[in-house]
């Protein structure tokens, strides 16, 4: 039970992220405002049912999976099915590899910024 | 993809999960629940405009869709576990964020 909503959770983020943000940010309706007003209509809600009302399980001594890595992973598949095939997966790979990178990097830098922090 | 753009994307995935890591539980602490939707906006919504409005994460052509998120699930994981969270405990929630993810996507390319 766990696991599936878990499943849920990751799914249903990936999918509002991935349809309902690009048309809010598009010239036609606001342009980049639109997107901003996305971030807030989007994932604040969903941050509160996976994060605070706690949709997706996280024990406490558990290292921290955010609904992010859903909502990338949705973005990803959604243009590998609509495609037909694992091309757009294979063309993407560069910047994949240096989205992650950063990620990883800005993660790490984080949480010694916190270490000197709380060390003062 | 040049190297100009390379290092742009590297920064790009920097920012964000560097961000929530630090702002997010203190807004939270702070504000409440309400707190969570500031920090939705101030640093989902900014850090979207500067990596996706701006095209700070250069996309690569013909490619399919990389957001930013794939820098915070991978930062905010590295940032847990660089702070004490348990990596093996996170692994049945990293299996089910790639299951979720390929579901809502399959989902969605059923009518988009």
């Amino acid at each position: 039970m766990k696991f599936l909503r878990s499943v849920l959770g990751y799914a249903i983020a990936g999918m509002f992220v991935m349809s309902v943000w690009g048309p809010m940010a598009s010239l036609e309706s606001f342009g980049i405002i639109g997107g901003w007003f996305a971030a807030f209509a989007i994932i604040g809600p969903m941050w509160f049912l996976n994060h605070y009302v706690g949709l997706i399980p996280h024990e406490s001594d558990s290292g921290w999976v955010d609904m992010a890595l859903g909502i990338g992973v949705a973005g990803v598949m959604r243009d590998v099915f609509l495609a037909g095939s694992v091309d757009p997966l294979v063309a993407t790979l560069p910047t994949l590899g240096l989205v992650i990178l950063g990620g990883v990097l800005g993660g790490y830098v984080a949480a010694k910024v916190e270490e000197s922090m709380e060390a003062k | 993809m040049t190297i100009q753009h390379a290092l742009a994307t590297v920064a790009g995935g920097f920012i964000f999960p560097f961000l929530i890591r630090l702002l997010w539980g203190k807004l939270v602490d702070n504000f409440g629940t309400f707190g969570g939707w500031m920090a939705a906006a101030f640093i989902v919504g900014t850090t979207w405009a500067i990596n996706h409005g701006t095209g700070l994460i250069v996309q690569s052509e013909g490619g399919a869709w990389v957001d930013m998120a794939f820098a915070a699930g991978f930062g905010l994981l590295v940032a847990s576990v660089v702070r004490g969270g348990n990596a093996s405990k996170a692994m049945p929630n990293v299996l089910a964020a790639i299951v979720g993810g390929i579901l809502g996507g399959l989902i969605l390319s059923l009518y988009l």
